[in-house]
């Protein structure tokens, strides 16, 4: 694209699917912006008058705003966390010549291809039950109190399933990476006398940087609003206990029919949404320059 | 200190024998050159004596101490790939002390180092760049910059010039060579240039399929090649082959003759022929030559001022003291 004709072909031949997805993004975004400031319940109709900022102060101050907050942040760093350093060493496992490694590799990913709420579902009646589970069974066969997961631990138990969930995808991202890494400065490093351990550290895992910043850029657009998981297994209980923010706007608008508040937390999803983003790229935007 | 002697060392991958017995000793301070066509097992046998590859069986001596099982870092030899293998995340400085953070050098012995590699090697401005920011030519001394650092028994190097241009490479060729002479360490080159092989060695390995065909310095090799392999791969242009009655009158089955050891004429000579193409270097000429009834074509070397075209008549003397004969089993007799 360098003559000035081109260029102008160049755009007009784009804005149709510009203009597209836009009008995609903008008139939604419109709309619950112009709810959000409304009073709008369906179980009141009439007409919807203008309250200004009053649904942002209720959801502002609804005491489980803080909590689903703090638990949307600890689920997506727990979720991060776990898949990247299991990933690593699951892909360093991969990565290893061995025999079946097409099936292998297929099983690994596996987990990926199950929707979130069977996964959940599973989750929750064959392994977390307190009675039927196999952690409950294994429990007793130890001689240990069975635990309940979903009620004691309720975040933690979440955050483990999502995790199950993502980890495939991590370790796929990670083993292709770690598949392109040029075996000769591996050699390189090895006859400079890099022990295993500094070989990753100085080696691989600079070269990994780039997977893993996509690993957890793409991850945490998804993990912010992680919601059937949740439904399925602990409703956002024990009370606001493993509530995040998509939960919460779940509860405040279709529970309780009532759209102005829902588009509220909607907007205030959309904030928090991208203060993370600008943190994420802030810290770790810059290993995706070439 | 850089003694290497190979006995009876074989590698095989999987059925395939890639590298049959072979003994080969290199003595301390020697340039040795393996030299061969592409596939006939150089790089095989470089990552042998590093360490890199195991030997199927055999004995890696270095330094008089048996290194068999040695791990590549305890063998005290640097090797230059051949893609260079730079650290890419690492700033020039930092792949070149790396070897030495590895092997917990003192920082300011680190920096000493570094700083005299840097001044040799041409780099002191660009310590503090990446790998990627820099030339092909200014990668491969980073290159042979971490190598020195670790002031190792010997060097390997493996094609390491396969990835610059025609000036870059004479270039490098001479700094290589001079590096030589500075360290007087042992170096192993591999390359599959004969021209590289023969400007820069002190003794020659000539392989053809894991084979060592012969060993020799690069005048020996050029002047008494062991068999036919030898004798068209050492030399540029390479020697003609002639079979038949006029091999056979002189008692072969094949004589070879160097392009530079036949004299040309217009007139008069030994053996007729018709100019296909003519190559003019200016110090030199080529003629290639056909239709002499010996061989398909014959190649001529001359002094540049003789200029043939396309199709002139030319006469071909051969000077009978530079013939090499042959016997049928391919061997020099
Ligand atoms: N890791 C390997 N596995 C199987 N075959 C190999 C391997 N490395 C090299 N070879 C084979 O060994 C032969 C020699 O290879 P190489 O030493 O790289 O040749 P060169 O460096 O002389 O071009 C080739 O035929 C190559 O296919
Ligand atoms: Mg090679």
């Amino acid at each position: 694209m360098s003559t000035k004709a081109s260029r102008a072909a160049a755009r007009l031949m784009i804005s149709p699917s510009v203009i597209l997805l836009l009008g995609w993004m903008l008139i939604p975004l419109g709309l619950t912006l112009y709810f959000s400031v409304l009073r709008y319940n369906l179980l009141m109709p009439g007409d919807n008058p203008f309250v200004g900022f009053e649904n942002y102060s209720y959801f502002l101050t609804d005491p489980g705003f803080t909590a689903a907050i703090w638990n949307t942040l600890a689920l997506v760093l727990g979720v991060l966390v776990i898949t990247i350093i299991g990933g690593i060493l699951l892909a360093l496992l991969l990565d290893q010549p061995m025999w079946g490694q097409g099936i292998v590799r297929i099983l690994v990913i596996a987990p990926f291809f199950v929707m979130p709420t069977v996964s959940a579902l599973v989750w929750k009646n064959m392994f977390l039950n307190p009675v039927n589970g196999l952690f409950a069974h294994l429990f007793k066969a130890l001689g240990l109190e069975p635990f309940d997961f979903l009620a004691q631990a309720p975040l933690l138990s979440i955050i483990g399933i999502v995790s199950w969930q993502w980890l495939p995808f991590a370790t796929l991202i990670l083993l292709t990476a770690l598949q392109s890494l040029d075996s000769e400065q591996l050699e390189a490093a090895e006859m400079d006398g890099a022990k295993p351990l500094s070989r990753f550290w100085y080696i691989m895992l600079p070269h990994l940087a780039r997977a893993i910043t996509v690993v957890v850029l793409i991850q945490t657009i998804f993990l912010l609003s992680v919601f059937a998981e949740i439904l399925v297994t602990t409703n956002g209980g024990p009370g606001y206990a493993s509530t995040n923010l998509t939960y919460l706007i779940y509860v405040q608008s279709l529970l309780q029919y009532d759209v102005g508040m829902g588009s509220a937390g909607g907007v205030v999803a959309i904030i928090l949404a991208n203060i993370v983003a600008i943190f994420l790229m802030r810290m770790i935007g810059k290993n995706l320059e070439a | 200190m850089g003694k290497i002697t190979l006995s009876q060392v074989t590698k095989s991958f999987g059925d395939v024998q890639v590298i049959p017995p072979l003994d080969l000793e290199i003595n301390d301070g020697e340039f040795v050159v393996f030299v061969g066509p592409s596939g006939c097992g150089k790089s095989t046998l470089l990552r042998l004596i590093a360490g890199l590859e195991d030997v199927s069986s055999g004995r890696i001596d270095i330094d008089g101490a048996e290194a068999t099982e040695l791990p590549p870092a305890k063998r005290r030899l640097a090797m230059v790939f051949q893609s260079y293998a730079l650290y890419p995340h690492m700033s020039v400085r930092k792949n070149i002390a790396f070897p030495m953070k590895m092997a917990n050098v003192p920082e300011d012995e680190q920096k000493r180092r570094i700083d005299s590699a840097a001044k040799a090697l041409n780099l002191s401005d660009y310590l503090d760049r990446k790998p990627g920011q820099l030339s092909g030519g200014q990668r491969q001394r980073v290159a042979i910059g971490r190598a020195i650092v670790r002031e190792p028994a010997a060097f390997l190097f493996d094609e390491p010039l396969s990835n610059l241009d025609a000036a870059l490479r004479v270039g490098m060729r001479l700094e290589i060579s001079e590096l030589h002479e500075r360290l007087a360490t042992t170096m192993i080159y591999v390359t599959h240039d004969q021209v590289e092989a023969m400007t820069m060695a002190d003794k020659i390995v000539v392989l053809r399929a894991g084979h060592i065909e012969q060993v020799g310095s690069p005048l020996e090799l050029y002047r008494a090649p062991r068999n036919l392999f030898v004798a068209g791969f050492i030399g540029s242009p390479k020697m003609n082959f002639i079979e038949g009655q006029t091999a056979e009158a002189h008692g072969a089955h094949t004589i070879g003759i160097r392009p530079e050891h036949i004299e040309v004429s217009a007139t008069e000579g030994m053996w007729q022929g018709r100019v296909a193409v003519s190559e003019h270097l200016g110090s030199d000429s080529f003629f290639h030559v056909h239709d002499t009834g010996l061989a398909d074509v014959i190649t001529v070397r001359a002094s540049g001022e003789i200029g043939f075209r396309h199709g002139d008549t030319i006469f071909l003397t051969p000077r009978e003291d530079q013939l090499h004969r042959f016997g049928a089993d391919g061997l020099r007799m």
